[in-house]
């Protein structure tokens, strides 16, 4: 259905959603293909609205439409048949939109896991976060190339943040995230404004399995102009777009995501006679989620296994070094939100808002709703 | 007027027409010329500059034949056989190549024979003038000694005994004129009279195909061009397709209407033949040269060679699935960025046999790196599953190491206990090591003193970031103490 022949319909709907009508009762009332119906009129209002992504219930086809969609057990596997998503300027995304990490806790603070089809940025504080920040990245891409067909990986860096930070290095890469060397392909652009071009035209492309573009700092180039038309690429070609960007602040972006990394103590080695004192075990990461649409900021350490090549997370302090990291992170400046401004959540949120228990699109009007920033 | 310094003196190199009214003559000292004339202009001979001036023009004498060479300071030869047609026969395109150089502004004659050495003396001592194959000899005869190319002593020594024009040495007996004056005379006469070839070596390798396209309304914005690349493409892909070939690497020459020629090249990591894709190259390069081509009044003249080819693999439709299409996809996007930002923008890495870990992996460019021939593995199947050691590798690693200081380590030969880098210092909480990496004993010179093995450290920071350290050289070793590095960085 194109806006054209709906029009009508449509604005007629929308006054209605603007009137805060109770519409959920007339859907219900109507046949299957009248609710069908309205389902691609929603999304066409989210469309001009130019609304975030949010819940619907599933069209025709899936179960009965229950007005209130909460999910009993929100660390479940969220049900891709109970839930559509609308992007702006995107028709429904496939069921498999999102790439759960295996992280229980972060999948459900991000409300199942990262988009796929998406830019998303994943910050460093400092270049000396390179290789958590690099580390986190590719075992994402580790994830997705582990269920997806074997294509290439193409990293974007610009030449000073590979001399600051060091090239990538296939031998480990293999080693750590089992990525082939024949699937990684390395570009160096002598300037950030090279750099961007080829990531715009890489994320165009459907033969990639991922890129990765990786900046220094906070230039004035990678502006939130620089950032959406990334994005819009990446959208359209479902592809991800792993946005790295080493000791920069958090600033406007049009990533849905915004990671911040830092490296967390490893644990020890295991053996068989249990664990090895004074070695260092699997990589370990600290997540925070600095910007999401559906989650409040949080914190969670990963631990990546490099055999499984899967991540695991790190609950409570059972597992943690002797020499643990601050659980609330130093705030830094910036103008950006502060990473710790939210809760932390280290086990699985039950029940809580951030775990798609969402007031009804009714209430929250997408011109009323109060933005997140940054 | 042009002087150059000739046996340590200031003479006379070049003069214009106004300057040889003052009767002054070539070779004529600038000392005695100035005493003649004070009012003349006397500018310092440029040898490079000419040379560079006669290489252009003869860039753009590739309009008329690809086989054009650079004959001396101040001649080109061109090669034009089976070309003249295109111009409407010989004297067409003769007068055309003087109208066009006078427009330029340039003082040029030029002659047309069958062979090298017969053109050369038409040119030279009988302007605009076509000599008919055969006939070299009736051209020759009357000429001075000057005519045939030969060293100016031996010149010399011919006019003193007698022979003065070309027709004289041609009648004397051959033998003894091979005795007295050396085969080089007798080869010059032969390859002017044709009975011996003589081969021009063009400047430039002759390409094995290209189409052109003369313009009759000079074109300027890029987008044109870029149209007619694609125009010039499509009959292209035709000759291609024809010879079961793609191409590898291509130039576009654009000649501009007052005589400069732009060449613009592009290579591709697979054969190609496709006008679109050829287009997008060059949309590519034109885009990353836009502010080095000279636009000027316009071209009028637009070719698109191919300077190599190679097989065009049909062979690749035998290859699974949807590889087969992204590998095209990747080549074409790599090509692209190589086209824009030069050969080193999109890189590989190969694995190469080696224990030293800067040289375990080389980073090839795209379109040298070798291309997969095996499918690619199944990821169930990949081979690490074997026991045994593995050695641990950082994903990051430095491309030259990092100098980093250390104070003090718990044992000589342990890792260190803190250490500063980049101006930071660092706290050790953990450490693993060392793994020692001894230099490739066998890629060093015979007598050189073997470089000093490595101790590598993996270290946990007090902040959890993982760092790999070595040391380089042994405690006690030698005089010189031991000095850290930082290699690389871990997840």
């Amino acid at each position: 259905m194109t806006p054209l022949d709906s029009s009508g319909a449509l604005w007629n709907l929308l006054e209605h959603n603007r009137n805060n009508c109770e519409w959920k009762l007339t859907v219900m009332a109507t046949s299957a293909v009248a609710r069908e119906t309205v389902f691609a009129l929603r999304r066409q209002i989210a469309k001009i609205e130019g609304t975030l992504p949010e819940r619907l219930e599933a069209p025709a086809g899936a179960a009965p439409v229950d007005a209130d969609v909460t999910p009993q057990n929100p660390t479940a596997d969220v049900t891709p048949q109970g839930l559509t998503i609308v992007r702006r300027g995107l028709a429904v995304a496939p069921p498999d939109a999102f790439l759960r990490t295996g992280a229980e806790g972060l999948d459900t603070a991000l409300s199942g896991g990262l988009p796929k089809a998406a830019l998303s940025e994943i910050h460093g504080a400092a270049t000396r976060d390179a290789g958590a920040v690099a580390g986190f990245a590719l075992s994402l891409v580790s994830l997705i190339l582990k269920q997806g067909p074997r294509l290439p990986v193409l990293w974007i860096g610009t030449a000073e943040i590979f001399r600051e930070a060091g090239f990538p290095y296939a031998r480990g890469l293999h080693a750590v995230f089992g990525i082939e060397p024949e699937q990684l392909l390395f570009s160096e652009a002598p300037k950030l404004l090279d750099a961007l071009w080829i990531a715009e035209e890489a994320a165009r492309m459907t033969a990639l399995a991922a890129v990765i573009l990786e900046i220094r700092g906070s230039p004035q180039r990678l502006d939130l102009t620089a950032t959406r038309r990334l994005h819009a690429r990446a959208q359209n070609a479902g592809r991800p777009v792993f946005l790295l960007r080493q000791a920069g602040e958090a600033e406007p972006t049009a990533a849905p995501v915004r990671l911040i990394l830092s490296a967390a103590p490893s644990a020890s080695r295991q053996t068989i006679a249990g664990p090895l004192a004074g070695s260092i075990g699997r990589p370990a990461f600290t997540v925070s989620i600095g910007k999401s649409r559906t989650a409040l900021p949080g914190q969670f350490t990963l631990e990546w296994n490099p055999d499984e090549h899967s991540f695991e997370e790190r609950r409570g302090e059972e597992r943690r070094a002797a020499n643990s990291v601050p659980v609330v992170p130093a705030p830094r400046r910036g103008k950006g939100p502060a990473a710790a401004s939210g809760a932390v959540l280290a086990f699985p949120a039950v029940g809580s808002p951030a775990a798609g228990d969402q007031p009804s699109p009714s209430e929250r009007a997408a011109h009323r709703r109060p933005r997140r920033a940054g | 007027m042009i002087s150059h310094r000739q046996a340590n003196a200031q003479r006379i190199a070049a003069l214009d027409e106004r300057a040889e009214a003052l009767h002054l003559k070539r070779g004529m000292g600038i000392a005695d010329a100035r005493a003649m004339h004070p009012s003349i202009d006397v500018v310092e001979a440029d040898p490079e500059a000419d040379r560079r001036l006669l290489e252009s023009l003869a860039d753009w004498c590739d309009r008329y034949t690809p086989l054009v060479a650079l004959d001396a300071a101040d001649g080109l030869f061109l090669d034009v056989t089976g070309c003249t047609h295109l111009f409407g026969g010989e004297r067409s395109m003769l007068d055309d190549i003087l109208s066009r150089f006078f427009y330029q502004g340039f003082d040029v004659r030029a002659g047309l024979a069958a062979t090298p050495g017969a053109a050369w003396a038409a040119a030279r001592f009988a302007s605009d003038r076509i000599v008919p194959g055969g006939e070299e000899e009736a051209l020759l005869a009357p000429l001075p000694l000057a005519a045939l190319r030969i060293e100016p002593d031996i010149r010399a020594s011919l006019e003193s005994v007698g022979l003065r024009t070309a027709g004289a040495v041609m009648a004397a007996p051959r033998a003894p004129l091979a005795r007295r004056f050396g085969v080089s005379l007798l080869l010059r006469l032969d390859q002017a009279l044709g009975r011996l070839d003589e081969a021009v070596s063009p400047r430039l390798p002759v390409a094995p195909l290209s189409v052109e396209r003369h313009l009759a309304e000079p074109i300027m914005l890029t987008d044109e061009i870029e149209r007619l690349v694609k125009m010039l493409a499509t009959t292209l892909k035709v000759d291609l397709e024809r010879r079961g070939e793609g191409a590898r690497r291509l130039a576009l020459l654009l000649f501009r209407v007052d005589g400069a020629v732009s060449r613009i090249a592009v290579g591709t990591s697979r054969p190609l033949r496709e006008p679109l894709l050829i287009q997008k190259l060059f949309h590519e390069r034109l885009a990353a040269l836009e502010q080095d081509i000279d636009v000027g009044y316009g071209f009028d003249l637009v070719r698109l060679s191919v300077l190599s080819a190679a097989a065009f693999d049909m062979q690749q439709a035998d290859l699974a699935g949807e590889t087969r299409d992204d590998g095209a996809d990747i080549a074409l996007f790599a090509d692209r960025i190589r086209a824009r930002l030069g050969d080193s923008a999109v890189l590989k890495p190969v694995a190469v046999e080696s224990h030293l870990p800067e040289r375990a992996v080389a980073t090839l460019p795209f379109a040298e790196a070798p291309q997969r021939v095996s499918p690619p593995k199944k990821p169930d199947k990949i081979q690490d599953t074997k026991p045994g050691f593995r050695p641990e590798r950082p994903i990051r690693l430095f491309r030259s190491p990092e100098p980093i200081e250390v104070p003090a380590t718990e044992m000589p030969e342990g890792p260190p206990m803190n250490f500063r880098w980049r101006r930071a210092l660092y706290r050790v909480a953990r450490a693993e090591g060392p793994e020692r990496i001894a230099p490739e004993w066998w890629r060093e010179a015979a007598g050189q003193e073997d470089a000093p093995t490595r101790d590598y450290f993996r270290i946990e920071d007090s902040d959890g970031r993982r760092y790999w350290l070595y040391r380089q050289g042994l405690y006690g070793a030698s005089q010189v103490p031991p000095r850290w590095f930082m290699h690389g960085v871990f997840a």
